[in-house]
Formats: structure tokens, sequence, C-alpha cells
């Protein structure tokens, strides 16, 4: 009989488990060989691409995520449901599977942004070579893994995670549900991530070095380069599974798990935001996965989807990849677009303008984001007659969008707009993407695109969309909803100095990159030409400082988790309904599900209700606001 | 008291309004007047950056205006002390306002995209005489090597792109590898070369001189340093070089030709230039990554042979080439020289590279 | 992942049947659809995508590279095909007929059923593999070959699926579980069997037929 820590769930046996996985995988390696008699009999490539995805299969039941499933599917009487996987009894809860949607929702966005440190850092190796031209510190080779591993972290395991994270803590409370709709496979989800994340830091260890090819991993390079890349392909895999199980689950829950009266008009934005992001998410993701397991047969048994010699296709690569990455880049922003609709609201304290548009305009962004993925391969060589038509439809996604932006700023419009730390990356959020969608919708003309394709004009609008875009809404939200997800309030004046060091420098840092790219630097390189090295420079100095800007915000979180001044429930006058329920939530959010009678955003009317809580209190603005101006409409 | 701070003040938005327009006034100006790009090298070049010019011109007020509102909310509506209890007025939307900022914005993406498809289709035309060279380009890791039909017939390759000034010149790209991309940044044409795919664009260029011909698509650890460079002749110079090399490549074949018979045993005398410049059938040249004054090389991929050879002697320089990764070499990645010219050439044509490079580098 | 659907709802189901006392609310049902049953409906949405991506790569190897299908010498054996895909199908019968039986409750009826369906699946997969070991070429020819095991691997990975699923719901009838009224954890592996088979006979005539 195994000792205990060997039989229940948790780090003995994930260890224990893991160790299991690699013998396993040895011996399958072996018996296959053995089988189709290859020699030599042992090859350290075929075991280690087993390995990477018996391995962490093996530690994911080790660690407990699927004890409850397998109990089932044994056949024996269904146990009935002890809560003890749920809620967090003390700091050691989040690191042991927990179904409680807040506990994950915790560990979700606690462990991404740790991913950003590491992702962050190694722009800052990136920089530091880039300095200067010529060779600094890294040679060729480490500095394609570095940009290859820093876009691959920050997109798989932190912009979209994170995201993730934060509407599975608020998002069952906002629609007034106990939890999500499949905890356990919550609990999956967040599970898969660490081990996509470990995949990949590791491959800096791996013989040959760390993938290369870009986050982009375009075949055939990706065919021939060294087992490194396999880490991307692999942890690639576990990570799309995650979000997959996640979007499934944020769908059920929305459909299924509403609170009476909560009709889908009456759902807060970050709701539409992110049942519009799980639509994307079920439907785009299969298609990287795809594109990922043609790489892993081409390498793994010598298939010929991307051998031309063979008759195989390598632009096909670029079509499904690229069908499902379009798409994650809203995937990247459309849950922004949320959390920036609530707080617009409740820092304006005024209604959403345009409440239906907004939610449709989403939907419309969903449609047309399937739309348009040939956009990234205006200069790849495939047939030109695609171009055109998907030049359009890429410029019209910026109609939608706009109504988006325009929408904001009527709600700021008369509003009385309390200038916090949230409101002012909102804000900030407003400037800065809509100059890299501007930067976008001139990369759909064709023939610019042409020139500036693969420069740094590029890596300018990456950044501004997904830095100034995404990872603006994300420090909006982070603050937003600190004190709900901590009971603590954070420090407001080191708030507003990361805001304005981060604004300055990340303008600083990625502005000068819309000029030089279209002067001719082109992108992924480790070495340029001297007549950039000026621009360069500078940029990498303000980078060092966009840094330093993150490791204030870092400090914030961390001293304010620790000691910050205790929350009210209520400290924005909200009227979703996660702001009803103490700080933090009670670990089963609600004693009786609330009813909902109104509009989440019916700020500036007198006694005006969203929903009502069944211990009396009545959700309002607390206390009721006064209007202004007796509203003209 | 809150009410009238809510209603913006009218001069304050006009005040407002017109230094937006004067903002973007002086950003279209700005956008314009910063010269974002390289050389015009080519009459494709002066198309796209008239339609840079619009973009700029279109996309300012976009940023402007929003970023007018955002400052102007921020300063008008900000929440003033004693009124922590106070909200907006419930103004749920207006229809009117919706449909114009969907129109409009609507209407000038159309109206860009029309323009971007004539632009487009105007850089792609043939020329009307019809009269057009097309110089066969072919990319691998990490190297480009150009294929020209001389007037008789002859073909010939080289590592340096000579082409024409004035007359309109057809790329047929491919690639031996993985995907590489063939830009000439002066030129602002790029496409990728794709294994299994010919791609190619035409261009025609307009100023004489040397530009560099750059690989823009990640292709591996010589990614960065894949350069070599495009020539702009005259007409004249243009006829005459091409002579030159036809002439050239009738008299070079025989050696390179003996040189690959001599695999088959026989001895011939090896023309070292010759290999250094163009290689034998499936080794690389040399010419294609290094710089070597005397064989008229110009490449920045590897070492400048003629500055890390001053003085080194043959020994050095054949393991140089047969194990290039023995020692590497100041500033230089690791395994972007091929390491497979023990194979790929000859003992016989090995020897004669080394002696005819140890002699140029010998001064 | 696959299986999560269904017992993860299952066991919420029990969580608020037996302890309301402690543990959450009863969440509110503001949709008449079925929590694990819509689950079970998207990932099956999502599995039709990773078949689509399969497919675009058939369209580009077949239709783009316009090469031959199959090259020289390499024959489809459609007829064994034909005949699995008979059995394939009539398994979706059988399983239609266990689930009616458990409703009229007819236990034995559903036993049979089961174990029936779950065979016939494995036979499939037997013919499969055996089509593979006969068929005279490698995924590593060429690129037709490559997509020829492409999706008819992908395939018979849903089927292995699918058989779990089906192992597990028959073991648990064999133990007396379900009943007339309790026969949601049936349906749902159902419906993915149903779509492995549905999926099938598109993957059938595209690569086999036409
Ligand atoms: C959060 C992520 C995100 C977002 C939201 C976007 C949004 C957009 N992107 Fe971007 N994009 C990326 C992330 C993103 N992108 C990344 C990572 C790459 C590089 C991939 C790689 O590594 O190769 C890329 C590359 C990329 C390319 C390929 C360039 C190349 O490689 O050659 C193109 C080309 O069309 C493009 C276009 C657009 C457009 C038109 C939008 C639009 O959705 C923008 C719409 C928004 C606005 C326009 C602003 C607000 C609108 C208004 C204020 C209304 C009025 C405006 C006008 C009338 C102009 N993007
Ligand atoms: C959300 C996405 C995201 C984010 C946040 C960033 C953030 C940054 N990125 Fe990156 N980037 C991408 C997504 C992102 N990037 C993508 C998709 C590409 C394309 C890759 C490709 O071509 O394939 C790219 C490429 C890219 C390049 C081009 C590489 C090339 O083509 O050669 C550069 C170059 O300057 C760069 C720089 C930076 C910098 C300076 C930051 C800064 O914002 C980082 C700020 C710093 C931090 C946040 C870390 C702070 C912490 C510390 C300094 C200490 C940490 C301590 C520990 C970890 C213990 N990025
Ligand atoms: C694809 C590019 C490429 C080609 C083709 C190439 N080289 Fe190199 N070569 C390099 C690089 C890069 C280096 C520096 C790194 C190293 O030392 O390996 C180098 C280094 C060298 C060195 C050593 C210089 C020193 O510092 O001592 C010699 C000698 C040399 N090459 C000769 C040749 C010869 C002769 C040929 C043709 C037969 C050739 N190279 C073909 C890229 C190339
Ligand atoms: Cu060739 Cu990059
Ligand atoms: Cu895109």
């Amino acid at each position: 009989m195994l000792p205990a820590s060997l039989r229940h769930a948790g780090w003995t046996r994930a260890t224990f488990y893991t160790l299991l996985g690699i013998a396993f995988s040895y011996a399958l390696s072996l018996g296959a060989r053995a089988g189709f008699d290859y020699d030599p009999l042992l090859d350290g490539e075929s075991v280690l691409q087993i390995a990477l995805i018996a391995a962490p299969l093996f530690f994911l039941v080790g660690i407990g995520c699927f004890d409850y499933w397998f109990y089932w599917a044994s056949g024996r009487p269904a146990r009935p449901e002890d809560h003890s996987g749920h809620g967090a009894k003390s700091w050691k809860s989040y690191f042991y599977v927990n179904t409680d949607h807040k506990v994950i929702g915790i560990q979700y966005t606690v462990l991404s942004f740790f991913f950003l440190l590491v992702g962050g850092l190694m722009a800052m190796l990136m920089r530091a070579e880039l300095a200067q031209p010529g060779r600094q510190f890294v040679d060729a080779g480490t500095f394609n893994g570095l940009f290859s591993v820093h876009a691959s972290i920050l997109i798989f395991l932190f912009i979209i995670p994170v995201f993730a994270g934060l509407a599975n803590y608020v998002l069952p409370l906002m629609i007034g549900a106990p939890d999500m709709a499949f905890p356990r496979l919550n609990a999956l989800s967040f599970w898969m991530l660490p081990v996509a994340g470990v995949l990949m830091m590791a491959s800096f260890f791996a013989p040959g070095g760390s993938f290369a090819s870009g986050w982009t991993a375009y075949a055939p390079l990706s065919n021939t380069a060294p087992i490194g890349q396999v880490f991307f392909t692999i942890g690639v895999q576990f990570a799309g599974a995650a979000s997959i199980a996640t979007a499934l689950n944020f769908l059920v829950t929305i459909i299924t798990m509403r609170a009476p009266g909560m009709s889908f008009f009456r759902m807060p934005l970050l709701v539409w935001a992110n049942f519009s992001t799980s639509l994307l998410v079920v439907i785009a993701t299969p298609f990287i996965a795809a594109s990922q397991f043609f790489v892993l047969l081409d390498r793994g048994l010598g298939f010929n989807f991307f051998n031309s010699a063979q008759g195989g296709d390598v632009l096909m690569y670029q079509h499904v990849f690229w069908f499902y990455s379009h798409p994650a880049v809203y995937i990247m922003m459309l849950p922004g677009f949320g959390i920036i609709s609530e707080i617009l609201a409740v820092k304006s304290r005024k209604p959403i303008f345009g409440y239906r548009m907004m939610a449709f305009s989403l939907l419309a962004i969903v449609v047309l984001g399937f739309t348009v993925w040939a956009h990234h391969m205006f200069v790849s060589g495939m047939q030109e007659w695609i171009r055109v038509p998907m030049m359009i439809t890429t410029a019209i996604i910026a109609v939608p969008t706009g109504i988006k932006i325009f929408s904001w700023l009527a709600t700021m419009w008369r509003g009385v707009l309390k200038l916090d730390t949230p409101m002012l990356f909102a804000l900030g959020f407003l400037t800065m993407f809509t100059l890299g969608g501007i930067s976008g919708v001139m990369l759909a003309m064709i023939p610019l695109t042409i020139h500036v394709s693969d420069t740094y004009f590029i890596v300018a609008h990456i950044h501004y969309v997904l830095f100034g875009g995404s990872l603006f809404t994300i420090y909006a939200g982070v603050y937003y909803w600190f004190p709900k997800m901590t009971g603590r309030m954070y420090d407001e004046r080191l708030g507003k100095i990361h805001f304005w060091m981060t604004f300055v420098f990340f303008n600083a840092t990625f502005a000068p990159m819309h000029l030089i790219g279209v002067q001719g630097m082109p992108r992924r390189v480790a070495d340029y030409a001297d007549q950039f090295a000026g621009w360069n420079l500078a940029i990498s100095l303000a980078s060092f400082a966009l840094g330093i800007s993150t490791l204030i915000f870092v400090y914030n979180m961390v001293v304010s988790w620790r000691g910050g001044p205790r929350a009210v429930s209520n400290p924005w006058r909200a009227l979703t309904l996660e702001w009803q329920v103490t700080s933090p939530p009670p670990v089963f959010n609600f004693d009786r599900i609330p009813t909902v009678v109104g509009g989440p955003y019916e700020y500036g009317i007198p006694g005006a209700v969203h929903g009502i809580l069944h211990d009396g209190a009545e959700v309002t603005p607390t206390p009721a606001g006064t209007a202004a101006q007796p509203s003209k409409e | 008291m809150g009410g009238e701070t809510r209603k913006p003040r009218r001069e304050a938005m006009l005040l407002t309004a017109a230094i937006g327009l004067v903002l973007s006034a002086i950003g279209i100006v700005i956008g314009l007047w910063i010269d974002w790009f390289p050389i015009q090298g080519s009459t494709q070049a002066e198309d796209i950056d008239t339609l840079w010019d619009v973009l700029v011109i279109c996309s300012v007020p976009v940023f402007v205006g929003v970023t007018a509102v955002v400052l102007f909310s921020a300063r008008e509506f900000r929440q003033k002390p004693g009124e922590e209890h106070l909200d907006g007025p419930p103004i749920h939307g207006n229809t009117k306002l919706e449909i114009v900022w969907t129109a409009i914005p609507a209407v000038m993406l159309i109206a860009l995209c029309g323009y971007a498809a004539v632009v487009l289709s105007n850089i792609e035309e043939a020329p009307a005489s019809g009269q057009e060279d097309r110089v066969a380009v072919t990319g691998e890791q990490f190297t480009w090597t150009f294929e020209y039909t001389a007037p008789d017939g002859k073909k010939f390759s080289t590592n340096q792109l000579y082409v024409e000034q004035g007359k309109s010149v057809k790329f047929d790209v491919r690639s031996k590898d993985v995907i590489h991309d063939f830009w000439v940044p002066q030129w602002r044409l790029k496409i990728d070369a794709v294994p299994g795919v010919t791609t190619g664009y035409r261009v025609t260029p307009t100023r004489t001189g040397v530009y560099p011909v750059v690989c823009a698509e990640l292709c591996g650890l010589g990614h960065a340093f894949m350069r070599q460079s495009a020539h702009v002749l005259t007409p004249a110079r243009f006829d005459k070089w091409m002579t030159d090399m036809a002439a050239k490549k009738a008299a070079g074949a025989a050696p390179a030709a003996g040189g690959t018979a001599a695999a088959g045993g026989e001895t011939a005398a090896v023309d070292g230039k010759a290999l250094f410049t163009d290689g034998n059938g499936d080794a690389t040249a040399c010419g294609a990554c290094h710089t070597l004054a005397d064989a008229g090389t110009e490449a920045a991929t590897g070492p400048n042979l003629d500055e890390v050879l001053a003085g080194q002697d043959a020994a050095a320089i054949k393991t140089s080439i047969i194990d290039p990764n023995a020692e590497i070499s100041e500033g230089f990645g690791e395994g972007i020289m091929p390491p497979n010219y023990g194979e790929t050439l000859t003992p016989a044509e090995i020897d004669a590279l080394v002696k005819y490079i140890a002699d140029a580098t010998k001064k | 992942m696959e299986a999560a659907a269904i017992p993860a709802a299952h066991g919420h189901g029990h969580g608020h049947d037996d302890h309301h006392h402690h543990g959450p609310p009863p969440a509110n049902r503001s949709s008449r659809a079925e929590p694990a049953m819509l689950g079970m409906l998207l990932f099956i949405v999502s599995e039709i995508m990773i078949f689509g991506a399969f497919f675009t790569a058939y369209f580009f190897i077949r239709v783009v590279q316009d090469g031959a299908w199959m090259p020289e010498g390499n024959e489809l054996p459609v007829a064994v095909a034909g005949v699995n895909t008979a059995i394939l199908l009539s398994s979706s019968l059988t399983l239609h007929w266990a689930e009616t039986s458990l409703k009229a409750g007819n236990r034995n009826g559903f036993k049979v059923g089961m174990l029936t369906t779950f065979l016939l699946g494995l036979t499939f997969l037997f013919i499969q593999i055996n089509e593979y070991i006969h068929i005279g070429f490698a995924p590593s020819d060429h690129a037709q070959g490559s997509i020829f095991y492409g999706l008819t691997g992908l395939h018979g990975a849903h089927v292995f699926i699918g058989l779990l699923l089906l192992g597990f719901v028959t073991l648990r009838a064999f133990r007396g579980h379900f009943s007339a009224d309790d026969h949601r954890g049936v349906e749902i592996p159902g419906i993915y069997w149903h779509f492995v088979d549905v999926m099938w006979i598109v993957v059938y005539t595209s690569i086999y037929i036409v």
C-alpha cells in the first residue's frame, strides 16, 4: 500500500507521478523503436518529445486535477460533494488544486504577472543587446530565442490568461452565480498554465538552445530547428487547451447561470466582452493546435505537410496559424474593452453611452475577426487575389472599434471624472490604443505594408496595441478590483507614479520604432546598420526605465496586499453585483442568489437599482447619487 | 453648484476645438516634414511614399481628436472637491451621433482602401513598352544568388544584384531551404522567397547607386547577416557589365568544369578565384558572404577576409574553411558559414582556393 | 479534458441536492439548456474546428498544390473502408437503441446496447489499424500520405476517446447506474459518439470517394 503522501493529491504525489511519466516515456520510446527496429534503440530526442507530452499529463494527474473524474469514471457511486477543495484556508491553499473561482482567479492573475516579469526581463536583455550595433551580450541564436520566448510567454502566458483570471474572479460575482459552471474543469485549465510556462522557459536548457523561430514559428524553419522548438510546439498545446476549457466554462456559465432578472442586455459589458472572447477562443484556438500538430508530425514522424519537395504546402502553415492568431489579437483585446467599460462608467458616474451598440460592436468584431487573417501575409507570396478583399475587411474592423472608442468618449462627456489610478490607465488606454489601431489601419494598406512588413514599424504596432492597449487595461483592471480581490486598498500615490512613468517611458520606448521601421530597420535581428544606432540606444535606455516602472507596480501590489488599509465592500460606489458583497467576498459569493431589476450602469438616476441582494440591502450607488443635470434625453 | 460646472463652458469647448485643429495641422506638418523613408530609388517608391503622406494626413486628426476630447474631459469634468457624491447626467445614448461616428470612419476607410488598391495595381503594372529584364533570385541560408540570361542566351549567376536604371526588371524569387524575404528598402518592395513556390515583383529603379539587399524574413542564425547589395547602373554601364560577365563566364566555365571533373579523379588546374566568386555546382560561393578586394566581392555576412586574414597562414585558412566553427571570429555567429565545404569542395579545389586566398590577402 | 463537462456538472448537481445547508446557494437556471449538454456541444464546436484545420491542410495539399491524389500506385481500399463505415454507423444505431431502452426502463436492452456499441467501435478501430498496415505507403512518402494519415489518424484518436467514454458508461451500466429518469450521463457521451460517426462520413467521402 502506498504511503498517504502518494495516495493523496499534492506536490509529493505530483513529483512522483512526473517521474513515472518520464519513465513511461523511456519505456514507450524504447518499445516503439524496438518494434520498428530502429537503431540506436535509445534516442534522446524521441524520448524527450514523448516526455514533453507525458510528464505534464502525469503531473496534472498527480497534483489532483483528475481525481474526482477517475473516481466517477470507475463507476463507484458518485460521492456527495464535500467542499473540501473549495475556498482558500490560508496562503498555502493557492498552491493546491482548488475549485473556488475566486481562488483560481487569483492563482491565474498572480501567475500571469510572474510571467510578465519573466517575459519583460527577456525584453530587457534584448534591449541591452540592441543598445549598440554589433554584438554586445548574446549571439544571434540566443537573441532569436529571446524574442521568441519573450513574445510567446507574454502572449500565451500573460495577456490571454490574465484576462481569464480577472474574469474568473469577477464574472460569476457580476452575474450573481455561486461559481463557474464546471469548477473542476476550471481548476484543470489553471494548472495547465504553469505546465506550459515551465516548458517554454525550460526550452533555454534544451540542446541547441530555446525555440528561436519567433512566436509565429513559421514552417519550414520550425521543422528544421533544434529540439528546443518542440518545447514551444507542445507548450502552446497546453496553453491552448487551457484557454479553450476556460472559454467553454465562461460561455456555459454566462448562458445558464445568470441571476433571475439579468437579461442579456442587463449584463455588465465585461460579461459581454468575455462572452465574445470565449466565442473567438472556442472557434479559433483549435487552428493553432492543428498548426502545431502538423509541425510535430513533420518533425517527429517524418510527415510532409511542409515539405515542398514531397508535395507539402509551406504557406498552408501561415493560413492555419493566422486563422487562429489574428482572432487571438482580439482575444487579447476584447476583455480589456470590457474592463474599460466598467471603469469608465463608474469613474465618470454616468451610464455607458450607447450600451447596445457597445455590445453589438463586440459581436461585429468577433465576426469580422475571422475574415482578415491574411493581412499578416501580404508579402508572403500567397495567391495575389486574396490581398485586396482582406485589406477591405481589415480596414472595416476599425469601424466597430471606433464605435467603442467614441462611445467611451461620450460616456466621459459631462460626467464627474474621478482621476484615480484605474481611471488614468483607462484614459491612457484610450489614446494609446487609438494610436496603435491607426498604425494597424496603415498596415492594412497593402502597398505600405509591402515596405514596412517585417520591420520595426510592426514591432511598434505590436506594442502600442498589446502594451498601450491590452496591458494598460490589465493595469486598470487590477487596480480597480484590487480592493475586491484582496480586501485591501492599494497605495494611490505609488499607483499614480506607476502610471506616469509607464505612460512616458512606454512612448519613449516604442514611438521611435515607427520611425526606424519605416527607415528600413528589419525586425528580429540581433545586429543592425549603424545608421539606426542613435535611436536604438535611446529606445534601450527608455525601455530600462519602463522596466523599473513595472517594479514599482509590483512593489505597490505586494506591500498593499500584505499591509494596505482594509477595503470597504464598495469603495467606488459601483452598481454591479460584485461590489455589493464583502471584500473579499464570502466563500460561496452569496447566501442567496440576488435578483436583478435594472441595468448595470444607471448612474445619475436617483434611486436606480441594478440588483437586490436578499439580505435586505438594495444595490444602489452608496450614497445614492444626485444627477447634476436633469437628463436631456 | 455642481450643475453649472458639469455643463462644458462654450468658450472652453471652442478653445479646445481650436487647439485640436491647430494641433492636427501641426501634427500633419510634422508628420509630412519628418523624412521617414530611405532614399527614393524606384518609380514604385514614389507612389508608396505618396500613399504614406495621405495616410498621415488622415490619421493625425483621428488621433489628435480622440486625445483632445480625453484631455478636455479630464480638465473640465474632473471631480472637484465637494463633488464626491455627485453623479453625471444619465444620458444613455444618441442615435444620430452614433450613426455619424459609424458612417464617417466607414466612408473614410473605404475611400482609403480604394486609393490603396489603385496604388497597388500601379506598382505591379507591367511596363507599357513590354521591355523588361528578368532576374532569377534564389535565397538560401544565408545568402542570395542572382541568375541572369545573357543576350546570347547563356546563363550566369552572381552574388551581387546588378540592374539597369530606368528599365523595369521582374524578379522570380525562389528559396532552397526556409522562407527568406527579398527586400530593397530604397525600392520599398519586398516579397518572401518560399520553398516550392516562385514569387516575385517588378521594379523600375530610378537612381543609380549601391543599395542593400536585406533578408526580411526570419530564416535562422544568419538572418541578421543575410545582406548583399544591389547595384543600379546606367544603361550603358549595365550593358557593358552584361557583356563582360557573359564573356567571363564563357571563359570561366572551363576551369569550373575542370574543377568538378577533378572530383572524378583526373586532375586539372583549378581556378581558385572563380571558385571564390562563383563556387562550384553545389558549394556556395565564398564571395556571397565575404568581402575580398582581389576577387571584387563585397558582402558582410562573413568577416571581411582582406582584414581578418591579413598575415594568416594557409593552414589556418584551410581549417577555417573545412571547419569554420573551430574558432569563431569576433562578432560573427557560429554555424552561419556552411560547415560542409569539406565535402562540397574536392581536395584539389580546397587547395587551389586556400592558395588563392592566401596570396590575395598577403600584402 | 474531454470527459470533463459531464462529471463536473454531475458532481455539481450533487453539490446542492444533498447539502444545501453548507455549500453554495443553488445557482439560478437562466436558460433551458442543460449546462453539461451545452458544454459538450460547445466542445464539439471546437472539435469541428480542429477537423476544419486538418481539412484546410487537405485542401491545400490536394487542390492548391494540385498534385495527383493519390500518387501512382497508392490505392485507397475504398471497399474495406466502406464496410468499416457501415460498422461505425451501425454503432450509432445500437447506441440509440441502448438509450431508448434505458428510457423505457429496459436495463438489459441498455446493457446489451452499450456493449455492442462499444464492441462495434472497437472493431472499427482495429480494421482502421489493419488498413494502415496493409495500405502500402507511409506518411513520410508524400504529402498526400501525410494528410491521409493525418485526417484518419485524427479521427481514429477521437474514436479512441469516444470508446473511453462509452467504456466508462458501459462499466457503470453494469454496476447498475443510470435509470429511466437519470440518463444524462449516457446521453452526453452519446452525443460525442454520434459526432465522431458523422465526422467519419465527412472524412470518408472526402478522402476515399471524391
Ligand atoms: C491586441 C492586439 C492587436 C490588436 C487589437 C490589433 C489591431 C489591428 N491590427 Fe494588428 N497586430 C498585432 C496585434 C494587434 N493588432 C500583432 C501582435 C501583430 C504582429 C504579428 C507578428 O508578430 O507578425 C499585428 C500585425 C498586424 C498586421 C500585419 C503587419 C505585417 O506583419 O505585415 C496588420 C495588417 O493589416 C495589422 C492590422 C491591424 C488592424 C487594422 C487592427 C484594428 O483592429 C485596429 C482598429 C482600431 C483603431 C483603428 C483605433 C480606434 C478607431 C477609431 C478611433 C475610429 C477611426 C479610425 C480611423 C478612421 C482610422 N496588425
Ligand atoms: C503583451 C505583449 C508584450 C509586452 C508586454 C511586451 C513588452 C516589451 N517588449 Fe515586446 N514583443 C511582443 C509582445 C510584447 N512585448 C511580441 C508579440 C513581439 C514579436 C516577437 C516576434 O517577432 O516573434 C515582441 C517583440 C519585441 C521586440 C522586437 C524583437 C525583434 O523583432 O528583434 C522588442 C525590441 O525592443 C520588444 C521589446 C519589448 C519591451 C522593451 C517591452 C517592455 O514593455 C517590457 C517592460 C519590462 C518588464 C515588464 C519587466 C520588468 C521586470 C524587471 C526588469 C525585472 C524582472 C525580475 C524578475 C523576472 C526576477 N518586444
Ligand atoms: C553563408 C555565409 C558564408 C559562406 C558561403 C562562406 N563563409 Fe566564410 N565565414 C562566414 C562567417 C559568418 C564566418 C565567421 C564565423 C566563423 O568563423 O565561423 C566565416 C569565417 C570564415 C573564415 C575565418 C575568418 C577568420 O576570422 O579567421 C574564413 C577563412 C572563411 N570564412 C573563408 C570562406 C571561404 C573560403 C568560403 C568559400 C569556400 C566561405 N568562407 C564561405 C560565412 C560564410
Ligand atoms: Cu534569410 Cu532572413
Ligand atoms: Cu492581425
